[in-house]
């Protein structure tokens, strides 16, 4: 029965071909993208969240007695 | 060079964080309930209110939007600020957030005991509600982009994407799955029928999963554990390609909860092989977070912080590979409707979201109230039996899951059905459902530690509301000279706006190739000439099935298997379920499906199994439901209920809800009556338990080849 239904629906195949190209394409995008980023950038951004502006004394989270 | 003195908000990340901890305990100890309930039915205290089916959505709703919600808000207020270098864009839509959030979970843990319920998973709550919702969600929004645009750090830090994400395709989700036809204040049909409703449900029920548990939580690790690590990530290349990778592909998974059922065959062949390729993203973001930790593992020994964190993303990982694999349909077969399932999704909740969460609960806790944590002792306490907890739940939970599938499945060597009785399957896998509420307890033990611990270092230290910082403007033009060519990358994560939108439009792709294709199904169903819509008694007699939440443990959806058509009867077909609304598949089974359920016993055994399930099923875990055999059915808004199904497309006549069907259900509930005192039992027609009765007994009637009576066999 469901393959009557999806027989039923017009260029039913062109969907699968269609989403292995859009897949195709939006990882191989992503892939050239990110190798082209330059080094300087990438440290800047993975130095983000170490942004030391806040000072704190509890970042060793040194033990305590319990 | 000029540099600007501002405050971070601290008041609204603890408020956050202390309905985290609150909601949290609520939700666990609603699960155990619900747990304990499943091997001893009498937990629920014979009352309507705390009964297994209407506290599992009370539970799932408790912990995922209550729990891992506040959890999700407490990191984002707290990491938002300080990799935007700004406050929060407003103080009032903060308030206005936290406020709304905690209102809707209160009409939640209010709405759904007293029985008010779309039946759809995750997404439970009436439409009064969820307009609330909608309202708090789009506060939120703005709050989120508005912080963004006032930013003095020019690049948008991976976690923040993450963010945008999750703001932008909830709010996608939540509207399109919300699509009701309002009966009354609080009930509601779904627009959507069948296939269709259950196509739109799960791909909403599935990014549930994906964009409120997971890639807010993604946003989270990417910050927290640097941070707690005092590391850079191990990959910023990686991460670009985690958010993208794994946005693009989640919203396309859906179909995977709906392998071998009704649902078109392209649509699952789709859920699969997506859910396979996630493999891939997800688990490039695991040895992300892990490989971050290099060089620093003699930390992770010491700090509570990172002990979490390394199991939290280990269980991401595991539960990213698993979910794949069971969406894989020769194995989805053996684990779909089991407790595999429910191990699976526990595994990702308690390992994933549960450690990530007391992670960052026991790093905020010392910075704002500027003291040290009261005791580490006790957090690595909590940490073994949190652990300790997560293994006794999940261990017995698998062997039970696929020790049900198995049962399920087998066939003796003359060809019949070895455990034909669907209540031998379930006797077998009682001592493994006791095993998993004790592992609830240790994980909630554990809890009740983390509260007290934070309870003390909030009492030790000294609370500051606001942390005053410095920092530089943002530079009015992105500039090309700082780091070379100005790349397409940092252009375009330069500009928030231009980045949500091409988000939206990855997430949207995969919901549109799926969800048109549907639409065109609609006009393709085959009509089935004997299906016709429910009577205005079955209206009701759904309606309580839907109240009592007895599809959280008994499916429709009778798979093309022999194991299924053996055991239940015919297969279940796409135009059976036209003026479903909503669609009432299930996704687990604690008892057996009821998609053939009409006509298999007689009236009056169906009273007295409802009255009390172990009088004709010795051993049935179902709970008692006298108060149905008492209670008087709602009359009053049948005719609000069966003109906002005719709103939706069933097709009764104009006009038939004002007399003709009142006569009508009059004939039907006289007609049970009488059946029912064939079988020695007394009932009045104007009882619940007679509506639900009617709708029983059509159960999958419409294309049996002999017309089935409801007379007493």
């Amino acid at each position: 029965m469901e393959q009557k239904v999806i027989c039923g629906i017009e260029g039913v195949g062109i969907y699968g071909v269609i989403s292995i190209l859009i897949c195709f394409t939006f990882f191989t995008g992503t892939f050239l993208w990110v190798i082209c980023l330059k080094k300087n950038y990438l440290k800047h951004m993975e130095a983000l969240p170490l942004d030391g502006s806040e000072k704190n004394s509890t970042d060793k989270n040194q033990p305590t007695k319990l | 060079m000029n540099v600007e003195t501002f405050k971070y908000d601290n008041r609204i990340v603890r408020a956050f964080a202390i309905a985290t901890v609150v909601w949290g305990i609520v939700g666990m100890l609603v699960g155990l309930l619900a747990a304990v309930q499943l091997f001893f039915p009498d937990a629920n205290l014979n009352l309507q209110f705390i009964t297994f089916g209407r506290i599992r959505p009370l539970h799932t709703n408790a912990v995922i939007f209550a729990f891992v919600g506040n959890g999700m808000f407490m990191g984002i207020y707290y990491s938002l600020q300080r990799l935007c270098k700004a406050r929060m864009f407003s103080d009032f839509i903060s308030w206005f957030h936290f406020w709304g959030w905690q209102s809707i979970i209160v009409s939640a843990a209010l709405t759904l005991p007293l029985g008010f319920t779309t039946s759809k998973e995750y997404a439970e709550l009436e439409w009064p509600i969820k307009i609330a919702i909608a309202v708090v969600w789009v506060a939120f929004t703005v709050n989120l982009i508005g912080t963004i645009l006032k930013r003095r750090e020019k690049h948008m830090y991976v976690a923040i994407w993450f963010y945008l994400a999750t703001a932008l395709t909830v709010a996608v989700l939540h509207v399109t799955n919300s699509m009701t036809m309002p009966a009354g204040w609080f009930k509601s049909y779904s627009m959507y029928a069948g296939v269709q409703d259950a196509l739109v449900q799960w791909w909403y029920g599935h990014n549930a999963v994906a964009f409120f548990l997971t890639t807010p939580y993604l946003g989270l690790m990417y910050y927290f554990l640097p941070k707690a690590a005092n590391r850079p990530v191990f990959s910023y290349r990686l991460s670009i390609i985690h958010f993208w990778g794994l946005i693009f592909l989640y919203i396309w998974a859906g179909p995977h909860h709906l392998l071998y059922t009704a649902l078109p065959d392209w649509a699952q062949s789709l859920g699969m092989v997506f859910s396979l390729m996630l493999i891939a993203p997800s688990w490039g973001g695991m040895l992300n977070g892990l490989l971050t930790l290099r060089g620093v593992w003699d930390k992770v020994r010491q700090d509570p912080v990172l002990k979490f964190m390394v199991v939290a993303v280990t269980a991401y990982g595991m539960a990213t590979l698993e979910g794949p694999v069971m969406a894989i349909k020769t194995v989805n077969s053996l684990s779909h409707y089991t407790d595999w399932t429910v191990a699976h999704a526990h595994s990702g909740a308690l390992g994933w979201n549960g450690f990530l969460t007391f992670s960052m609960l026991y790093f905020l806790f010392p910075r704002l109230y500027k003291t040290q944590l009261w005791s580490t002792k006790l957090a690595n306490y909590h940490f073994w039996i949190g652990l300790l907890g997560i293994m006794f739940y999940i261990i017995p939970i698998y062997v039970a899951g696929i020790t049900e599938g198995l049962m399920w499945k087998q066939f003796n060597k003359d060809g019949f059905l070895q455990y034909p009785n669907f209540l031998e399957t379930i006797v077998q896998i009682v001592p493994m459902l006791r095993l998993r509420a004790i592992g609830g307890t240790l994980y909630l033990v554990g809890v009740f530690m983390m509260a007290y611990n934070l309870y003390r270092t909030a009492k030790a230290g000294e609370f500051e509301p606001d942390t005053e910082v410095q920092a530089a403007p943002m530079e009015k033009t992105v500039s090309a000279g700082a780091h070379g060519k100005l790349s397409w990358h940092r252009m375009l994560e330069g500009k928030p706006m231009l980045f949500t939108v091409l988000a939206v439009v990855a997430i949207l792709i995969g919901g549109i190739v799926e969800i048109i294709p549907m639409y065109l199904v609609r006009e393709n169903v085959p009509t089935i000439a004997s299906v016709h819509p429910y009577t205005p008694l079955e209206v009701l007699g759904r309606d309580i099935y839907i109240r009592e939440g007895c599809l959280g443990c008994h499916s429709q959806m009778i798979r093309p298997f022999r194991s299924e058509t053996e055991r239940y009867g015919e297969y279940s077909k796409a135009g059976e379920f036209v003026y479903d609304h909503p669609f009432l598949w299930g996704s687990e089974r604690k008892g057996p499906d009821l998609a053939r359920e009409g006509g298999r016993y007689p009236d009056a055994w169906h009273y007295n199994h409802m009255d009390d399930p172990r009088s004709t099923s010795p051993g049935s875990i179902m709970p008692r439901y006298p108060w149905l055999l008492t209670q008087k059915m709602e009359m009053d808004s049948l005719p609000w209920r069966l003109s906002a199904l005719r709103r939706v497309g069933v097709p009764y006549p104009a006009g038939y809800e004002n007399g003709p069907a009142q006569k009508d259900l009059q004939a039907q509930a006289e007609k049970i009556v009488a059946n029912l005192k064939l079988g020695s039992v007394n009932a009045e027609p104007d009882k619940d338990i007679v509506a639900l009765i009617a709708y029983l007994q059509r159960l999958g009637t419409d294309i049996k080849n002999a017309p089935v009576t409801t007379a007493a066999k």
